[in-house]
């Protein structure tokens, strides 16, 4: 079981995340239309480029956006929670060494105790997240199931690595939890909202040559941070 | 009954039907009629398919339901936080759903769809910068509009324009004889102040062919005497076109994309037969949007421009001020509290947010600009945008809506509001005439005739040459 899972299954989870990641790039690239989205695809490219990547910075970097800055408690959960999810999992130190065993290569890790907060805090971010969406109404009336099952999703490899990293004695069955966990994960990721992964990247960057180019761009202004 | 006599999904094409839409004094009938509008369910899908594609889709799908586009809607804000007033829940609601039931909706889904699209949103777009997927719910329910139109759920007044735009190419019953009559009319008019001033009509090759609104020439004709005033003045060598000079689209607010080109079409004509330098539309948002910003994809022009460069009213201005064609007396410099309304259409949707500021720099004497909060891009719609002004079925929510508009100005303590924009000039001599806040409003035009440096050559001479 525990060959399997980390065996082909991890190589299927992995497929199915990569290829299906790309599958929704291509497609939502494929379906732009200058006449249907009326924004000049194509034109004025170093205007498009700088505006796609000024709507992407100021919306990965904390507290660069208006939105952000009106929110700064909501903002703060946002990233410690992608912190967790993202960062942690790749910088890993456990992760890494799994790497090095087998492929030979390896990079920077976090010291464990770093790790560690930054997952219990992603998990505490994701709590939070989760009880706004029922505390505040103009939330609750926009949360659909689907909104929790991807958090449920999302949390739940964070929490059974964290309690298998820490578990005394025998762990088998958090660590399989763990593994699990993670390969529906990314399993999911294609197929759900999760999708964001990518395709955040490709809204930000259509809105930024929508607003870069069309909308203000070409007289210097475009969407004021 | 599938089809009413007046509210069907036929589009306006003729006078005859005009009229006869007109005579049902403020749509009783038609509305009547639309409570047994049936749904072409399998042509909505159809469109859906064909038109709801990569952008709008992923918009719809990838929203994190977070809510941080509540906060950023002015109609949240002013209908007390109501959580149906949320901007996705709004889109959700409606196109989301129509999306989800594959077009599977009934007569009361979308009679209520039409309120939402056309009274809980004026597409001002702000919602757009608040959202971490840069999700655009005006550009959405513009969309939305669309799909309602075509099924015939759009309010009696906007059905009426886009018909008007379709039968007249204009928003009101002027003809190319009524207007180019006005423009002689008005010419007349100012010779004894202005001696030798024209309104020339389609004159070829001219540095500026200026586009209107056809209210102007129906309603407030003097608008276009001040702006050949001030072209007068500038020494300007300009003309208006016979066919092509009105600039607006109440079709673009009702969602009839096909009166959109066919408008369009006709000033982009115009331009190709005057082949002016430059194109300088009047102190209008939607006008601007309609045929600058959006106009040249509707005309099937990939590059997003007019076939000549078109510019805003105020871009003339700033230039004229800049450069001195027009010279501003320092004495006549405003001296009272002075705020300026960003218009949605061209200052967060193209950019002029500075282009407005310096010319209140050469018009506002230092200290007494006071800006709203929030301004330029951030700024909140007047309250009657996208066509909430006109509908009368939606005015008590619009009326609502000006209140932002209204503690906006109020907490400035300005007693002047400098609105470039038809819209925003109509909500707030709306919001003056409904709450007496003891403000009074204006055009750039007016106070700039008022407070422009006269040539000498240019002053009325009496008999003996000497000036009157």
């Amino acid at each position: 079981m525990y060959a399997f899972l980390t065996g082909p299954m991890l190589w299927l989870s992995f497929a199915i995340f990569v290829i299906g990641c790309a599958w929704r790039v291509v497609n939502y690239v494929k379906g732009l239309s200058w006449q249907l989205d009326r924004v000049p695809y194509g034109c004025n490219k170093d205007l498009a480029v700088k505006g796609a990547l000024r709507s992407i910075f100021h919306w990965l970097i904390p507290y660069a956006s208006a939105s952000w800055r009106q929110k700064p408690v909501f903002a703060a959960a946002f990233f410690l929670l992608h912190i967790g999810l993202v960062l942690v999992p790749i910088f890993l130190y456990a992760h890494v060494m799994v790497v090095a065993e087998r492929f030979g290569v390896s990079w920077p890790t976090l010291p464990d105790g770093l790790a560690d907060i930054l997952t219990i805090l992603a998990v505490a971010a994701g709590v939070f997240i989760l009880l706004r969406r029922f505390g505040l109404s103009e939330v609750r009336i926009i949360t659909t199931p689907h909104d929790l099952w991807i958090m449920a999703i999302s949390l739940a490899p964070l929490v059974t690595g964290f309690v298998a990293a820490h578990q005394a004695g025998d762990n088998s069955g958090w660590l399989l939890a763990h593994i699990v966990t993670g390969e529906i994960w990314l399993i999911a990721i294609p197929f759900t909202k999760l999708s964001h992964v990518v395709l955040f990247f490709c809204s930000r960057a259509q809105i930024g040559v929508d607003f870069g180019v069309k909308r203000g761009g070409q007289r210097g202004r475009g969407i004021v941070w | 009954m599938p089809e009413g006599i007046f509210c069907n999904k036929k589009p306006i094409n003729t006078e005859e039907d005009l009229k006869a839409l007109l005579s049902d004094t403020r749509g009783t009938k038609y509305y009547e009629e639309m409570l047994s509008l049936e749904v072409d369910r399998e042509k909505l899908w159809d469109t859906i398919q064909k038109t709801c594609k990569s952008r709008l889709r992923t918009w719809l799908d990838v929203c994190a339901r977070c809510g941080l586009c509540a906060d950023s809607c002015f109609l949240y804000l002013v209908n007390d936080c109501k959580p149906e007033q949320v901007p996705s829940y709004k889109i959700q609601s409606t196109l989301g759903e129509m999306v989800r039931r594959k077009g599977d909706v009934d007569n009361e889904f979308m009679r209520h769809a039409m309120e939402v699209a056309w009274s809980r949103c004026t597409c001002c777009n702000r919602c757009a910068m608040y959202c971490p997927h840069g999700i655009d719910i005006g550009i959405m329910m513009g969309y939305t509009r669309g799909l309602l139109y075509s099924q015939g759920f759009v309010p009696w007044e906007l059905k009426i324009g886009a018909g008007m735009h379709r039968v007249y190419r204009a928003q009101m019953d002027v003809t190319t004889e009524d207007w180019v009559e006005t423009c002689e009319w008005m010419a007349e008019e100012q010779q004894d102040d202005w001696p030798g001033l024209e309104i020339p009509v389609d004159k070829e090759d001219a540095d500026i062919m200026y586009t209107c609104n056809a209210r102007e020439p129906k309603h407030y004709p003097e608008d276009l005497a001040e702006a050949a005033i001030l072209f007068h003045i500038a020494g300007e060598n300009w003309t208006v076109p016979s066919e092509g000079w009105e600039q607006t689209s109440l079709s673009m607010f009702a969602g009839d994309w096909e009166a959109c080109k066919l408008q369009v079409q006709n000033v982009y004509a115009a331009i190709d037969r005057l082949k002016p330098r430059r194109v300088i539309g009047t102190e209008c948002g939607h006008a601007h949007r309609a045929t600058v910003i959006e106009g040249p994809y509707w005309a099937g022009r990939p590059d997003g421009q007019p076939p000549a460069p078109y510019i805003h009213y105020v871009q003339w201005v700033a230039e004229a001020l800049r450069t001195g064609k027009l010279k501003i007396d320092p004495a006549k410099r405003i001296r009272q509290p002075v705020t300026y309304q960003d218009s949605c259409n061209y200052i967060r949707n193209w950019g002029l947010a500075e282009t407005a500021r310096e010319i209140l720099s050469y018009l506002v004497e230092p200290g007494y600009l006071i800006e709203m909060t929030p301004n330029k891009e951030h700024n909140y719609c007047c309250g009657g945008g996208g066509g909430f002004n006109g509908i009368g079925k939606f005015r008590p929510q619009r009326n609502k809506a000006l209140l932002t508009k209204r503690d906006q100005i109020l907490s400035t303590g300005a007693k002047l509001v400098i609105a470039p924009c038809h819209n925003c000039w109509d909500a707030i001599r709306d919001l003056e005439e409904e709450y007496h806040i003891g403000i009074d409003w204006s055009f750039l035009k007016p106070l700039l005739i008022k407070m422009v440096i006269i040539p000498d050559h240019l002053k009325p001479q009496d008999e003996e040459g000497d000036e009157a």
